[in-house]
């Protein structure tokens, strides 16, 4: 898959609120890329595009199916959209208000499966969906059941189970674990690494928890105002940030041992507004390093290095703080 | 010397909440939310309180305040050092009577969880605000207002004369959170209680919240009961910390022991299941199978006992176990850790293990 200059503007009567703009990355089949950055960043929006959940205003999603020529999946007619949309699906925040309360666990899983396969028997159907749910780790006597008997994170689990009663091969997990407590939360990491693994699942995983990204994701994209800043391999992100805002961003998250002291680098301020974003690099207003240039300019996304993009005047110059694997590794043991 | 210690730590003592037992009658039975709570604040620490929703934390931190629904039966005591009148059991007080008011709001202050909610969208900011100066400081309008507008400067309201006469719909969620901690702290708590307060920002929001929160502490010399499901921010926020698991207190200790060296397998698996930031480590989270049990009808023995992965037969399902202090300040209630039975020393082995080697060091 690969996503092309995707934008989105959602036009208001006096503003236009450019809520994602010119956004490319590409996805290998596989793989799982992470997208952080703060609320109101666009990343929901972004990958509700990519789905074509809403439709984008701009740019493409070409899409790679197992046969066939690539098309782009935000064109295509409604026959084609038809045989695509099984492949591409997706799971949502919050598992308490993405189940419909008035139908059954077992219907909740069916119901992709009448729309996609109609022709499909009853017996084959309820195969399939005990099959699914076995997977997940859902007991299977339950199914029976309607959502409000389960616990949030089964309701995560019927949700995963939904998106992936369709065999897809892409899946955008939209915060799927920020709702969920710690324990939990570690629990429906393992299960979707695990179902990776089995199915060959592709992942485009968004969240504003950078430890769980950066846990997950094999690649990680940095959204602000709209647009990427950074993307980069996991590895290459976290030691060495090429972007102040990723630095920043990073600085900002606590960690789970007292022994590290942080050396936050405060970001002051807020999120501009995106109908009324600031001139040249967006991110000047709450930049450490900023310079004359960075008002003016809006600096080029750029390959800095293989693999490594950055949208920043300075990002060579910059020597950026990230975290020294080797060093934390040791303090951990 | 030891002596002098212990009394200075005695009169320091801000809070102490002893066996406090929360019940809800429910059409299905009793609903044993809070079992049987001890613990105590000194002045001007930061006390965290952690667990998965559903244990009890957000109870026990009403229950302080007296503002729990009608329903909970609350039983034991929660002793406070008043300014009036000393040391003080808050449970006898009525909770709708003079005395509790007195206290509520003025000297225990709470920060709520989702700011979007907490305030009423009806009225503007610095009249909320305002509403706990003119009930607690002063009659005279211009002096709380006065009092009001310093307190929002100081919480880094940026423009508060303007924002002062603004609704919440018109504050970002960063913003409202600073107002929301600009209430709670204007009449000078001696104990501030916080719910939860960051868990619906963004991570570079937070950062700002908790600095801001640890300088207030500093300046003002109050006592912070930090609630929270976040062990990040424990780490970053607290002096001591405590574990609490179906409306009980598994484990406290202060926080560095805490994260060093946890003992109760609640304590470990909840350490194990978050992944340290900034460590290369791409394996399978550790996770504790199963979820929280609802405190219907609760079996006898460890509350953990279904899910613990060193759980012993026999023991564990038969007696409940009690908070035993193992090293300085530290406490456990398991039986695996207590050392008491036979082949569950490892608990204990692998700590005296570990000391050794600081020993070393």
């Amino acid at each position: 898959m690969e996503i092309n200059h995707l934008t989105k503007d959602f036009p208001s009567k006096k503003v236009c609120v450019h809520a994602v703009s010119d956004v490319s990355f590409e996805v290998n089949e596989g793989e799982t890329i992470g997208i952080v950055g703060e609320s109101g960043c666009g990343k929901t929006t972004m990958g509700r595009c990519v789905v074509r959940a809403i439709p984008a205003t701009s740019g493409e999603v070409m899409y790679y199916p197992a046969e066939g020529e690539p098309v782009n999946f935000l064109t295509i007619d409604k026959a084609k959209m038809k045989e695509l949309r099984k492949d591409i699906q997706m799971i949502f925040q919050n598992p308490y208000s993405s189940l419909d309360p008035r139908m059954t666990v077992v219907d909740i899983i069916k119901e992709p499966l009448m729309a996609n396969f109609p022709k499909m028997s009853k017996e084959e159907m309820e195969e399939k969906v005990m099959d699914i749910a076995a997977k997940v780790g859902l007991n299977v006597s339950y199914l029976k059941r309607y959502p409000h008997a389960f616990s949030g994170g089964q309701r995560q689990r019927i949700g995963i189970a939904r998106a992936l009663v369709l065999k897809p091969r892409v899946i955008v997990c939209d915060e799927a674990v920020s709702a969920l407590d710690v324990s939990i939360q570690a629990q429906v990491i393992n299960l979707l690494k695990d179902l990776q693994r089995e199915m060959n699942l592709t992942y485009i995983f968004i969240s504003h928890d950078l430890s769980v990204v950066e846990h997950i994701s094999d690649k990680v994209g940095v959204m602000y105002l709209g647009k990427m800043v950074e993307y980069a391999e996991t590895e290459s992100l976290f030691t060495r940030p090429r972007h102040p805002y990723t630095e920043a961003l990073m600085s900002a998250v606590p960690v789970a041992d007292p022994e590290i002291k942080l050396d936050r680098i405060p970001l002051a301020g807020e999120i501009p507004n995106p109908a009324n974003p600031p001139s040249g690099c967006y991110f000047h207003t709450r930049c450490r390093y900023c310079k004359d240039k960075c008002k003016e300019a809006a600096p080029e996304y750029r390959e800095i290095e293989t693999g490594h993009y950055v949208a920043c005047h300075y990002a060579e110059e910059l020597m950026l703080r990230g975290f020294n694997y080797e060093e934390t590794a040791d303090n951990g043991n | 010397m030891s002596e002098k210690i212990e009394k200075s730590s005695q009169q320091d003592l801000i809070l102490d909440v002893r066996d406090l037992k929360i019940n809800i009658e429910l059409d299905e039975g009793t609903l044993t939310a809070v079992r049987g709570v001890n613990f105590s604040i000194r002045k001007g620490e930061t006390l965290g309180l952690v667990g998965e929703s559903g244990c009890g934390k957000s109870l026990t931190s009403k229950a302080i305040l007296g503002i729990n629904d009608k329903k909970c039966k609350t039983t034991g005591e929660i002793i406070f050092d008043t300014n009036d009148h000393g040391m003080m059991n808050l449970l006898d007080l009525k909770p709708k009577g003079k005395e509790i008011r007195e206290v509520r709001g003025k000297q225990i202050s709470m920060v709520f969880q989702e700011p979007m909610v907490a305030f009423s969208p009806l009225y503007t900011i610095g009249n909320q605000i305002n509403e706990c100066t003119r009930l607690h400081i002063t009659k005279d309008k211009k002096k709380s207002k006065e009092i009001s507008l310093e307190m929002m400067k100081k919480v880094g309201i940026a423009n508060a004369e303007k924002r002062y006469d603004q609704y919440p719909h018109e504050f970002s969620g960063g913003m409202l959170q600073r107002a929301l901690i600009a209430m709670a702290l204007v009449c000078n708590p001696k104990l501030l209680i916080a719910d939860e307060p960051t868990t619906a920002l963004d991570v570079t929001i937070q950062a700002q919240i908790l600095e801001l929160m640890k300088e207030l502490q500093k300046d003002l010399n109050m006592a912070i009961l930090f609630i929270t499901h976040d062990l990040g921010t424990v780490a970053a926020m607290c002096d001591r910390v405590a574990v609490m698991y179906l409306g009980k207190i598994v484990e406290i200790a202060p926080v560095k022991d805490i994260y060093a060296n946890p003992m109760h397998p609640y304590t470990q698996g909840l350490i194990g299941s978050v992944h340290k930031i900034g460590t290369k480590n791409q394996e399978r989270l550790f996770s504790i199978e199963g979820t929280v049990p609802l405190a219907l009808n609760l079996p006898p023995g460890c509350g953990f006992y279904d899910r613990c992965h060193k759980r012993i037969e026999g023991v564990c399902n038969v007696k409940e176990p009690e908070l035993t202090e193992m090293s300085d300040g530290h406490m456990v209630a398991c039986h695996a850790c207590a050392g008491g039975c036979k082949g569950c020393s490892q608990g204990v082995q692998t700590t005296e293990n570990r000391k050794g080697e600081e020993e070393d060091v």
